[in-house]
């Protein structure tokens, strides 16, 4: 009985908090379900008359949402398996050898996660002018996967050291090589942090904005956030009812995958940070 | 021979992600550094040396100084403010009550949610005419006729700095459940035996052994707010009249529209220098006090 009534204080404490938080999903999904005539009226009308959930089809035409989607599926998992690439060997290496470069690598990681980019944009445009490259969705993979690196190596480091080196030893004395030791003994345990590492890089490419305006130019390269930008600013007239649809499509998905997996980022982030 | 080999193995794994990162990030900061002392035409092509001239350009540009003066209040507000609520709320989270999971899902929710998008729908729901926030407000008689959010700076930029703080909670909170799930439950039980408070628990027990979280959570804050472009971006471009203009915004108008390439890369090098002296300050005042 008492827990009961603690519960319910708690939430009572929560609750202004969660308003604010839902209130803006609450718009979105009324105003991406009202026709037209009812985003656009004097005063505002909280509910639709009728649900209109045509508004979705009509805003995958009129904003090709689904090249935007392509792009950032491409970019995203681009990003995701750059990381994982560079990211896996960096991270055992800092887990499993001490080496005279383990200090000043792990340094020069933390510099670049200061190094942010939009502090570099002005460079970076610079340099993927050189290289010939605006306009070209491939290049963000690569500028991407380099703003991840840091943070990557430090997830997949902080699990890999609770990985216990002796199952790889008891391995190598029972005639297993050193690759056989890593993959038949290392790589299974490592799984879980390595799809956690996927994910959050994943998360991070698909949101991320300033690069993307930066460095695309033509509606059919536009990552999501920037094709959703591309409706709203510097417009007189926004079609809303779609801009929130697109919103919702574009959101909802990531954050279902997110919730389900913010327990395994803070377990990383906060075993990494101890150490 | 072996030894040897097995000396090199560790390099070995760590160059593909060094020479990435090194490459990316160092080729453009080389770049700034170049930009930035050089007059450079509208489209980027260095003309002359010119020393600190661009620098000396930003700091006498008035508009650098508001940025400036904006973003230490952007800064401030929003990493105090995210804090202040964040450290209670982890408390109240890190209870043992009915729909805790639930709850916590709802916290964390604006976390994934990218900040552009998050911006959107901000400047929707807060559209003079037809925003549903006015609408709420009016529905509730806590105002009479709508207001334009938007519209000055005066109104816009704290309602920026509110969403500011609303989107760094979930992350500032999860920061503070990994450090209380870390205190032990044996010393509460010492410190209820002796006839502590709850108050005197927070403040003798719980506040210090969560202080290294509490510093982890300023440090990061502090850098993604101070860099924290899209929301300002999205709801105002800096406007109206550059009366939200922040550091990031205006170094973005600086190199991409106004095309004054040279002064745009003076602000990112003198953005950058701000950080690193916070954050060697701020870990060096911490590492000395926690060695008394």
């Amino acid at each position: 009985m008492r827990k009961r009534q603690h519960s319910l204080l708690i939430w009572l404490a929560l609750s202004p908090l969660m308003l604010v938080i839902l209130f803006p999903f609450v718009v979105m999904f009324l105003t991406s379900i009202k026709p037209r005539s009812e985003v656009f009226t004097y005063p505002p009308r909280w509910l639709p008359s009728t649900l209109r959930w045509q508004n979705f089809i009509e805003m995958w035409q009129a904003v090709d949402f689904g090249t935007a989607l392509g792009n950032s599926i491409v970019v995203s998992l681009g990003a995701t398996v750059v990381v994982l690439v560079v990211g896996i060997p960096a991270a055992y290496a800092l887990a499993r050898f001490t080496f005279s470069a383990k200090r000043p690598f792990q340094q020069f990681l933390l510099v670049t996660q200061m190094l942010s980019p939009i502090l570099l944009v002005l460079g970076l445009f610079h340099l993927v002018v050189s290289l010939g490259l605006v306009d070209n969705k491939y290049a963000l993979i690569f500028v991407y996967a380099a703003f991840n690196v840091a943070f990557g190596v430090w997830m997949l480091q902080s699990y890999f050291g609770a990985i216990p080196v002796e199952l790889e030893e008891a391995a190598l004395i029972d005639g297993c090589n050193r690759r056989g030791a890593i993959l038949r003994v290392f790589v299974p345990l490592a799984i879980p942090a390595i799809v956690v590492t996927a994910i959050f890089t994943f998360i991070n490419s698909w949101n991320e904005f300033v690069v993307a305006l930066t460095l695309l130019r033509s509606d059919e390269n536009f990552t999501l956030p920037l094709r959703i930008f591309s409706l709203v600013g510097g417009r007189y007239t926004v079609e809303w009812q779609q801009v929130m649809a697109a919103t919702l499509l574009a959101t909802l998905p990531v954050a279902a995958v997110f919730t389900w997996l913010q327990r395994y980022l803070v377990r990383g982030m906060m075993m990494g940070a101890i150490k | 021979m072996k030894p040897r080999s097995l000396n090199l193995l560790p390099y070995l794994l760590i160059s593909p992600g060094f020479l990435l990162a090194l490459f990316i990030i160092g080729y453009p900061f080389l770049d700034l550094l170049r930009t930035s002392t050089h007059e450079v035409s509208r489209f980027g092509i260095s003309l002359r040396f010119n020393g600190v001239e661009n620098f000396a350009k930003v700091f006498a540009d008035p508009l650098f100084r508001e940025s400036l003066g904006r973003t230490l209040w952007w800064t401030g507000l929003i990493v105090g403010g995210t804090n202040l609520i964040s450290l209670p709320l982890a408390m109240l989270l890190n209870q043992n009550f009915y729909g805790r999971g639930l709850a916590r899902a709802i916290i964390m929710l604006p976390w994934s949610v990218s900040l552009t998008m998050s911006a959107i729908v901000w400047r929707w729901t807060l559209n003079a005419e037809y925003g549903m926030l006015n609408s709420l407000l009016q529905k509730l008689g806590i105002i009479s006729s709508p207001i334009a959010w938007l519209a000055r700076g005066e109104l816009a930029f704290p309602i920026a700095i509110l969403i500011g703080i609303l989107v760094s909670i979930p992350f500032t909170t999860t920061v503070y459940l990994g450090g209380l799930s870390s205190l032990p439950e044996d010393i509460y039980e010492a410190a209820r035996l002796e006839g502590a408070s709850a108050f005197q628990q927070f403040l003798r027990l719980t506040f210090p052994l969560i202080r290294p979280f509490v510093n982890i959570a300023i440090v990061l804050n502090v850098i993604y707010v101070f860099n924290s472009f899209p929301i300002i971006w999205v709801l105002t471009e800096g406007g109206p009249a550059d009366s939200t203009q922040i550091l990031v915004t205006y170094l973005y108008k600086l190199a991409f529209r106004l095309g004054r390439i040279g002064e745009a890369a003076a602000v990112s090098l003198v953005m950058l220098l701000i950080l690193f002296i916070f954050t060697f300050v701020y870990l060096k005042l911490q590492s000395k006090e926690s060695e008394i």
